[in-house]
């Protein structure tokens, strides 16, 4: 059971996609809480999933590379000499399972908070938003790299449609430029995938794309410097659109002003974490020695990203845009965090998705429940709304506070620890090696930290309070609406807020469950950095692996002889493998 | 310290944590559709738990004279670090905290009590009361979590914490577009003092492994880093200054100080509370607990003391020309403020601590006094508009008169007695610092009598169409209270009485302040001048200075509009702050703002124009062949033929 377990969670969104062609024309309400059935039982698939996991990580059950509930289809093999190994895998870690979880969480809230915003072709709205869902879900349970590719290329398709028919005056734009920056960056990703494929093909005799061989060949060292080198560009360069980083992040502030709500949630919540997830997963364990070399770059960019966006987001008049400014900006520390190279760090990073997820994600919900009212969201038309809509007030306050990270709330948590890990990078007071980071990059990150506050208290200012001012013949109940917030829009944020605050005060139960995976992640960095005074040349695997065991905490990795074997090979000059 | 001690300091710091809470929580939830009118007792309750918890706690720590007198408890792990190690959500519990403990609920509990009256208007609660009440029983438990908390991280949550407090609190009456401006402002300005402190908090985990107290500062005594190397002294300025910078923004030090002028557009009882007796001592209460740090770094110290004692002076002048009687209070308190680091900068921690506490009840019972007189007045608080209240409001007349007695220093109330101490203390240290606190003295007194003069002196006069009345019993007996404290509060510390307030807080010092002092003690066993003559000279100062107040607006009352007309350049800069608005929003914000908009400009034509011609590559050439597939069947056609010819020929010429 637990082994198709994954599959259900990932597909179960499918079935209630294809049912939703079921009710005839005229039964749109069935349509809508159909949605939200499908996707609440995903939620619960996905609990069970957490629960099946809980179980079988204190039952201490051995995992490939850290994964558990795997599930393996081959798909593409061949034996003999030259084998193919490319298969339907399936795995989750903490990393991965905190995300798929978040995402299992916001679905539900998306769409029952689409339930008075949409009001044409429901039918194809609903469905698009669950396919979405599939495509996230596999993306993130995706151990096998071309089902990853698959799956985090598929995401752009609903999107596309989302944005390009529900989105706003300027969708069409929109929509496109969202693709094509996508897009592009893909085509360098997958033929980095290729590229990886046909090198590990080469040097081990195996075709494959299976995630954890492929970590494996990176902690040992069968990759060049060079060859890591180029790899990182090209992921960097699919994964860095999609978080995105500075400064190829100008398609991000149109895509979230034009999409719709829901759009804008998965956005912001879900898919951009697929480039920070990318970084994680592949980039990261992979190309430990490119990752290292090239932390410093992608830190600058980061930072630049920060304090760049904050400002940006500061002079913005549309509330909407702000709040996709201040992404760029909180994605910049989680990519900072990423790679500062420490468990503390990437713990940061990784909560700091989560945690982005939560409150932005909020964030557009709340301005989506304003602009369904006002129909605008200038800052220079709206004014003094706390007193007409006391709830909505208080949660653009709450989510605000959590966005800023203040302390009690789930931001905090994540940033503090990026900023833990990024001090602390250069020392080894963990009892880890030095990483690539230091103090020094913590100054300008924390002037973000200011910005951020700057920025959002600024927009609450002018939003909430001061005179009332509002657009004439507003706000606009028609479509079913109550002045302030109705009873569905105060259920559809108050989980998410309870939740930043449970994150806050009690991160415990998700850093547990995270920092195995993160410390499995870093092995190869750590691996490789210990042996760092001779690391110009290609490595012997074996003196590695004995000299310096993985680092005692860190469970050690069942395949580790089998890979030290198999590199033993490569590094003999022959290609085959008994 | 036995375990049965240890149970119940850790059952005290829950009670004073969760009581204020849990009244805060049920406020903000049953508040508006069940309590309505009698919400303050639910916080009222709750303050009270907090108080009882905090008396105990003092209490148990005086009883135990042997042994340790500090006591760390650990309640849950909070963040891990990635080490295997975490942060724990932990206090710690040593005689200063029960005094911050006492001074923090105690002034609580008689503001909330305050509040029921003064948020109502003809016996109606105001717009908001639940509100009101859910906040400042927030305010408690955040204050008391940054008091209680046993590492920096927690201090940390509890310093955003009340800041946030602060913020909702400053913002209260929001459709006023100065009171939303002023809490964002508060809160902004105390995010930069943040950025210095939690870059500290990063340092100091840098360079020591932990974040708990009593780890770190055994470390910095010691002389070791935590992985055991000797600690450079520049790294331990660096750390205090670092924590030094978000001391400043709570406690509106220099050049942070802009914010807590502009917080007074809170509602009266909030000023009272956060912005003059609790929040804005917590920078002093961290200087005091950080003190193994600051005493190991000589350059701290000193920039401490000067900083103190210049934000006392430079305070007290622009207090001299306000008009808003609540704006020279918030000015007189950053000047207090500013005494009180100078008493730390000179190593009496102590002294500062106990000027702390002597504050709090004066300048509390003068912001509620000077809320009474708002609420008298339908919420006017300039001088110009109104005066000779004292017939009007008696009560609200004596209590402030108690009040800025205290403030003035007059001799035997009790901010004479801490006060004199600090400036005994400054001068031990650098003669000019003694001198600096002495002016300063000299001035507070004119500015205090001058608030009295102005409001309550002279002939009545009210605003048209307002008729004073004085405050209930609901205002009346907490400013009782506080005006009891404000005359009797100091003698814990009088020599004469043998200092039970400092010998109390002896331990905790002990190491730090006291054994980089000179003299500390001395001045009990000096000669009588010693002991005596500044403790003359500071008082003859404090009645002259009110004398001075009395001849320039009561025997002379043309003499101030003389002395504005002739010195029209110095009382326009003191009339606007030294201009120091103005001169924060010309280089920082401006600019910001502009480089914000250059940023968007960039984004919208630099890198997509940059985009568009990388694309522009692409397109150009999808150009060139569009002209190919014009749709136009014939040119197929040409081009099939020609290109089939060329392929035969080629295939034969092969």
């Amino acid at each position: 059971m637990t082994e198709w377990i994954l599959t259900l969670v990932i597909f179960s969104p499918l079935v209630g996609a294809l049912l939703l062609w079921l009710p005839p024309r005229g039964y749109e309400h069935a349509l809508r809480r159909g949605a939200l059935l499908s996707t609440l039982a995903t939620l619960l698939l996905t609990l069970a999933a957490v629960f099946a996991f809980a179980r079988q990580q204190a039952a201490g059950v051995t995992t490939e590379n850290g994964y558990r509930l795997t599930c393996h289809v081959p798909w593409l093999t061949a034996a003999g000499p030259e084998r193919i190994d490319v298969g339907y895998r399936l795995g989750v870690d903490g990393i991965s399972l905190a995300l798929l979880t978040l995402t299992s969480f916001l679905m539900p809230l998306v769409v029952w908070g689409s339930f008075s915003g949409i009001r044409v072709r429901e039918r194809e709205y609903y469905f698009l938003l669950l396919l979405l869902q599939v495509a996230m879900a596999g993306a993130f349970c995706a151990t096998d790299l071309l089902l990853f590719y698959v799956f985090f290329e598929f995401t752009l398709v609903p999107l596309y449609f989302l944005i390009g028919i529900w989105g706003g005056p300027r969708k069409r734009a929109a929509a496109n430029k969202f693709f094509i920056f996508t897009v592009a960056g893909s085509v360098f990703l997958f033929a980095g995938v290729l590229y990886l494929a046909w090198f590990a093909w080469k040097t081990t005799g195996t075709l494959t794309l299976n995630l954890a061989a492929l970590t494996d060949l990176g902690r040992n060292g069968a990759l060049p410097l060079t060859v890591q080198r180029w790899l990182f560009l090209a992921f960097a360069a699919g994964f860095a659109i999609k978080v995105p980083l500075f400064p190829v992040h100008t398609w991000l502030p149109l895509a979230h002003t034009e999409a719709p709500t829901a759009g804008s949630v998965v956005l912001a919540g879900v898919l951009l974490k697929l480039g920070t997830y990318g970084f994680c997963r592949l980039s990261i364990p992979i190309l430990p020695d490119a990752s290292f070399e090239l932390a410093p770059v992608v830190a600058v960019l980061s930072i630049i990203g920060i304090i760049y966006a904050a400002l940006a987001a500061w002079v913005q008049d549309d509330v909407k845009k702000l709040v996709a400014y201040s992404s760029v900006s909180h994605l910049g520390f989680c990519m900072l965090g990423l790679f500062s190279l420490k468990v503390a760090g990437i713990s940061g990073a990784v909560l700091y998705m989560i945690n982005h997820g939560l409150s932005t994600g909020a964030l557009f919900l709340v301005v989506g429940c304003m602009y369904e009212r006002y129909h605008t969201r200038d800052v220079h038309r709206l004014g003094g709304l706390a007193r007409r809509m006391p709830w909505l007030a208080f949660f653009l306050v709450f989510f605000t506070l959590s966005s800023i990270g203040l302390p009690g709330l789930n931001g905090f948590v994540g940033e503090f620890l990026v900023l833990l890990g990024t001090a602390t990078s250069a020392t080894t007071i963990d009892g880890l090696p030095a990483g690539p980071l230091g103090y020094g990059w913590v100054i300008p990150a924390a002037l973000g930290i200011i910005l951020g506050a700057v920025y959002m208290l600024w927009m609450c200012q002018r939003v909430l309070f001061g005179p009332l001012r509002e657009p004439p013949d507003t706000p606009d109940t028609s479509a079913g609406l109550t002045t302030d917030l109705t009873r569905r829009e105060i259920a559809v944020l108050a989980p998410i807020a309870l939740a930043c605050l449970w994150l806050g005060v009690y991160p415990r139960p998700v850093l547990n469950a995270v920092e195995p995976a993160i410390v499995q992640n870093i092995a190869g960095i750590e691996l490789r950095q210990a042996q760092r005074p001779e690391a110009c040349h290609l490595p012997d695997a074996t003196s590695v692996a004995t000299m310096f065991p993985p680092h005692p905490r860190s469970t050690p990795p069942p395949a580790a002889g089998i890979a030290a074997g198999e590199s033993l090979v490569m590094t003999g000059g022959s290609a085959h493998v008994p | 310290m036995n375990e049965h001690t240890l149970d119940i300091l850790r059952t005290c710091s829950l009670v004073i944590l969760l009581a204020p809470l849990a009244g805060a929580v049920l406020a903000g939830a049953l508040g508006r559709p069940l309590l309505r009118g009698a919400t303050h007792w639910i916080v009222i309750l709750g303050v009270a738990g907090a108080v009882a918890g905090a008396f105990v706690v003092l209490f148990t720590l005086h009883g135990t004279e042997t042994g340790p007198t500090t006591a760390a408890l650990a309640l849950y792990q909070w963040i891990a670090t990635g080490a295997g190690t975490w942060f724990a959500v932990e206090v710690l519990i040593d005689p200063l905290t029960a005094i911050m403990l006492v001074t923090v609920t105690g002034i609580s509990l008689l503001v909330v009590i305050y509040s029921r009256d003064y948020m109502r208007e003809h016996h109606h609660p105001q717009r908001g009361y639940e509100r009101f009440f859910a906040f400042l029983g927030l305010f408690v438990f955040s204050m008391c979590a940054l008091v209680l908390s046993g590492n920096f991280l927690l201090l940390y949550l509890g310093w955003e914490a009340v800041g946030l407090c602060s913020y909702l609190l400053i913002g209260f009456y929001y459709q006023r577009p100065a009171a939303a401006a002023a809490a964002k402002k508060a809160f902004l300005v105390n995010r930069v003092g943040d950025f210095g402190f939690g870059l500290g908090v990063l340092l100091i985990y840098l360079t020591f492994g932990t974040l708990q107290y009593g780890s770190v500062f055994d470390m910095v005594a010691a002389g070791v880093t935590g992985a055991g190397d000797p600690l450079p002294t520049a790294r331990v300025t660096a750390i205090a200054l670092l924590l030094l910078c978000g001391a400043c923004g709570k406690s509106a030090q220099l050049p942070l100080h802009v914010w807590l002028p502009d917080a007074m557009e809170g509602p009266s009882p909030v000023s009272a509370l956060i912005h003059a007796a609790t929040m804005v001592t917590a920078g002093v209460y961290m200087v005091a607990r950080c003190g193994a740090i600051f005493t190991a770094s000589p350059l701290a110290m000193t920039i401490v003391a000067v900083l103190g004692a210049a934000t006392a002076l430079f305070a007290a002048t622009i207090a001299l020309t306000q008009t808003d009687l609540k704006r020279i209070l918030a000015y007189s308190t950053i000047s207090q403020l500013g005494y009180m680091f100078l008493g730390l900068g000179v190593f009496a921690a102590d002294t500062a601590i106990f000027h702390l506490y002597t504050h709090a009840f004066f300048k509390a019972l003068l912001f509620l006094a000077a809320g009474s007189v708002m609420h008298a007045l339908g919420g006017i608080i300039d001088v110009r508009q109104f005066g000779g209240l004292r017939r009007l409001l008696p009560w609200t007349f004596i209590l402030f008169v108690v009040g800025a007695a205290a403030l003035a220093g007059v001799p035997l109330l009790s901010g004479f007695f801490s006060k004199d101490e600090i400036i005994h203390h400054a001068f031990e240290q650098h003669w000019l610092l003694g001198l600096l606190g002495l002016v300063t003295a000299v001035l507070t007194a004119f500015y205090s009598g001058r608030m009295v003069f102005l409001a309550f002196f002279g002939p009545p006069r009210v605003p048209e169409g307002v008729h004073p009345h004085e405050s209930g019993h609901w205002m009346l007996l907490p400013m009782g209270v506080l005006a009891a404290g404000a005359v009797a509060a100091g003698y814990v510390g009088v020599h004469a009485f043998d200092q039970p307030f400092h010998r109390f807080l002896h331990p905790v010092f002990a190491s730090t302040f006291a054994a980089h002092a000179h003299g500390q003690f001395a001045v009990a066993h000096g000669g009588l001048w010693a002991q005596y003559g500044l403790l003359i000279v500071s008082g003859a100062l404090a009645l002259l200075g009110i004398a001075a107040a009395w001849f320039a607006y009561v025997a002379q009352p043309w003499l101030p509009a003389t002395l504005k007309a002739v010195f029209v350049g110095a009382h326009q800069t003191l009339w606007h702050k030294y201009y120091v608005d103005e001169l924060y929003g010309a280089v920082i914000v401006r600019p910001l703002r502009r480089i914000g908009r250059f940023c968007v400009d960039t984004d919208d034509s630099v890198v997509d124009g940059l985009l568009w011609l990388i694309t522009a590559v692409p397109r150009g050439l999808a150009f060139t062949f569009r002209a190919l597939h014009g749709g136009v069947l014939q040119s197929y056609a040409v081009t099939m033929v020609v290109g089939l010819t060329i392929m035969v020929l080629l295939v034969l010429a092969l």
